[in-house]
């Protein structure tokens, strides 16, 4: 059932100009979001994935732009019309990206201590968010987010609604935070390292509530993360970047089962493994991720692919093909080079 | 593997630590109630073996850790080492100037290698300043030392000139080691020594750990919240949850037939990096206690599965269940708990 995706993010580039250079942060990133679908964006540092995520929103802060691509969110309206919009091309500080952000488009920080005004009551800032896009009194506002606060899983919600941040522990804070993203019911959720800064009980409580909610409401979700872990728990379809490029993309069981770009199957072996003989060696990838300012030529990879091959992977730079029916990914060892050697 | 104990007596015993930190409110600042960060635990490392105390923030292992270095001084209980010349001397209770002699016998690897580096001093700088501090005059030796020191820990030794900003964190972590291991520590206290690293570069660190330790004989104790290092690192596990130590067994025992069932409930929640193992996970209701106000009886019960009336009143002691392992539940010989083998068979 591959119907029209609800987000299309096609050849998207976003580069950061800075006094020692242009760091290339995504370099030409695609892929789909279908609808009631997780998509799983995963790498290390540096690999673009969440100037991916706020680049779709338009909240690249300078020197920062998005230089190439599209990003084509699908809208449907009541008598089944089908539109597109085209989020690159929006001014960012236009009336209409910020209806979306927020609105049809919301997004979960990492940080869950800092992601709030210290100032204001939780309560007054949920209220906030959903007086910016719908039009209610404050007070059925509020009762609407004592419910939102209810279903994340906060006990009491008609009291802790007038608390402070600060009286709240991260996992609670985490799930606040996440019910300020559902307050206008998005169609898409962008969940940045959700669950990073939490502890291991803490994240499997968000993680399940995270699913939990979106089996409920069917909207789209986005999850960015380093961690493999919480990529094989929560995702239908899975994005590995590497510098700034994707470099495979496929169903979660084929990314874990069948990788078929180097970097995953290195990625994948040399992770410690809570299933693994105590004190035994792991697999490692020969060298570290390089500094933004010193990008290989060729495959961003090559220097640390065992695979590699001379002449080929350090001149030219793959593209994301296919590779059987549903995966997909850059590398040579699948394709022939098609293009002239690139800088 | 266990390793054998030569001599006996373990490197490390730690006896009834306690670290309480005082509350203090108003103008007078008067001590309103304590935290108990640490709270009563004992345990021991055997010379050679990797012990590993995990578990979630505010637990309590950072300050033991802390403690056990004498960076913080324990309220209470004794911190039992061996040291070099084969005397047992008790560093909690010792006046800091008696520590002098032995405190370059157990050293600390930090978490942060952006941050525990001098981005001023060089890497020759950074590693030989603990050389300069006991005793070694002579430049020329020092050089020699650091130059073994970086080869050791896989780093050229031409990059000694360097700052530490021209250096990868995985490098950095690695000059972090070198500097541990200038005086010959029989102790490395490694307080997440790879948490801030990235997946691919954290195994070449966590293998760095493993070799160092073949070859120098190091003893570790590993501070960590991640289970799966942890797995890949320890001889023996402690899992310790509001000051207390709940559990204590030899790595494979600890992760195949935990006996608290805060472990397994520890165990339950990693995510396992294969989507065809998402199962049923055990979620925990509510959230971790207050080390200020702990709960009646056994600190675990409000979010325990398992808890019976007697678990609300009486603080359950830690006991051994079979030789090795010892663990603080009141029903630790009649429930059955899951292990890693088992979630993976389903």
């Amino acid at each position: 059932m591959n119907s029209a995706p609800i987000l299309t993010v096609d050849n998207l580039k976003t580069y950061f100009f800075t006094d020692e250079g242009t760091v290339k942060a995504v370099d030409g990133a695609s892929f789909a979001v279908q609808a009631g679908k997780t998509v799983g964006i995963v790498g290390e540092s540096g690999c673009g994935k969440s100037v991916t995520a706020l680049s779709i929103l338009r909240i690249i802060q300078r020197p920062g732009r998005i230089i190439d691509g599209e990003i084509l969110l699908r809208r449907v309206d009541g008598a089944g019309k089908s539109s597109e919009v085209d989020l690159a091309r929006l001014d960012p500080e236009g009336g209409e990206i910020r209806a979306i952000r927020g609105g049809e488009i919301a997004l979960v920080f990492q940080e869950p201590m800092t992601s709030f005004s210290p100032h204001y009551t939780i309560g007054n800032q949920i209220i906030e968010t959903i007086q910016l896009h719908q039009d209610i009194s404050k007070a059925e506002a509020r009762n609407r987010s004592i419910e939102l606060l209810r279903m994340v899983g906060i006990p009491r919600p008609e009291r802790r609604i007038d608390e402070y941040p600060f009286e709240l522990s991260g996992g609670l804070r985490q799930r606040v935070m996440i019910a300020m993203a559902l307050s206008c019911n998005p169609r898409i959720l962008i969940a940045d390292e959700p669950t990073t800064a939490l502890d291991v009980t803490t994240q499997a409580q968000i993680l399940d509530l995270l699913r939990e909610i979106q089996e409920r409401t069917r909207m789209s979700v986005i999850i960015i993360t380093h961690d493999m872990g919480v990529i094989a728990e929560m995702a239908d379809d899975v994005i590995v970047m590497y510098l700034g490029r994707v470099v495979e993309s496929g169903p979660v069981d084929e990314i874990f089962h069948q990788p078929k770009h180097p970097y995953t199957q290195a990625l994948l072996r040399s992770i410690p493994s809570i299933f693994a003989e105590p004190r035994s060696k792991l697999p490692t990838i020969a060298g570290s991720i390089p500094h933004p300012h010193n990008r290989p030529s060729g495959c961003p990879f090559h220097p640390r692919c065992n695979e590699r091959m001379a002449g080929l992977c350090d001149v030219y730079a793959p593209r994301l093909l296919p590779i059987g029916e549903r995966q997909m990914a850059s590398c040579f060892l699948y394709h022939e080079p098609e293009e002239a050697p690139q800088a | 593997m266990m390793k054998a104990t030569n001599g006996g007596a373990p490197l490390l015993e730690v006896r009834n630590l306690r670290r309480f930190f005082p509350i203090r409110k108003g103008l007078l600042r008067r001590v309103v109630g304590q935290v108990r960060a640490v709270d009563d635990i004992s345990f021991h490392i055997n010379r050679g073996e990797t012990l590993s105390l995990v578990g979630e923030s505010g637990c309590g292992k950072t300050t033991t850790a802390r403690c056990i270095l004498r960076a913080l001084k324990p309220t209470a209980g004794e911190v039992r080492f061996q040291t070099a010349a084969g005397a047992v001397v008790d560093t909690a209770n010792l006046p800091k100037t008696a520590l002098k002699p032995f405190r370059h016998q157990m050293q600390m690897i930090f978490q942060d290698p952006f941050s525990s580096l001098n981005p001023r001093m060089t890497v020759f700088d950074i590693i030989a300043e603990p050389l300069l501090a006991s005793g070694m005059k002579d430049r020329d030796e020092r050089r020699r030392r650091v130059e073994n020191l970086l080869e050791l820990v896989r780093l050229r030794p031409e990059f000694m000139g360097r700052f530490p900003h021209a250096f990868s964190g995985g490098q950095r972590q690695r000059i972090g080691i070198a500097r541990a291991l200038a005086l010959n520590p029989s102790l490395i206290v490694a307080d997440e020594p790879v948490s801030a690293l990235d997946v691919s570069v954290q195994a070449q660190i966590l293998n760095l750990m493993l070799d160092l330790q073949d070859e120098l004989g190091l003893t570790y104790l590993f501070v960590a919240h991640d289970l799966s290092v942890v797995k890949h690192i320890s001889d023996r596990v402690a899992v310790m949850y509001v000051g207390k130590i709940v559990e204590i067994a030899e790595t494979k025992q600890l992760f195949n037939a935990p006996s608290h069932p805060y472990t397994e409930a520890l165990l339950s929640a990693v995510p396992k990096p294969d989507p065809r193992l998402r199962s049923e996970r055990i979620v925990l209701k509510g959230e971790v206690a207050d080390p200020a106000q702990p709960p009646s009886g056994c600190y675990f019960h409000p979010r325990c599965a398992y808890a019976i009336d007697r678990c609300r009143t009486e603080t359950p002691p830690l006991e051994e269940i079979r030789p090795g392992h010892v663990v603080a539940c009141h029903r630790a010989r009649e429930i059955e708990l899951k292990g890693v083998e088992a979630q993976r068979a389903v």
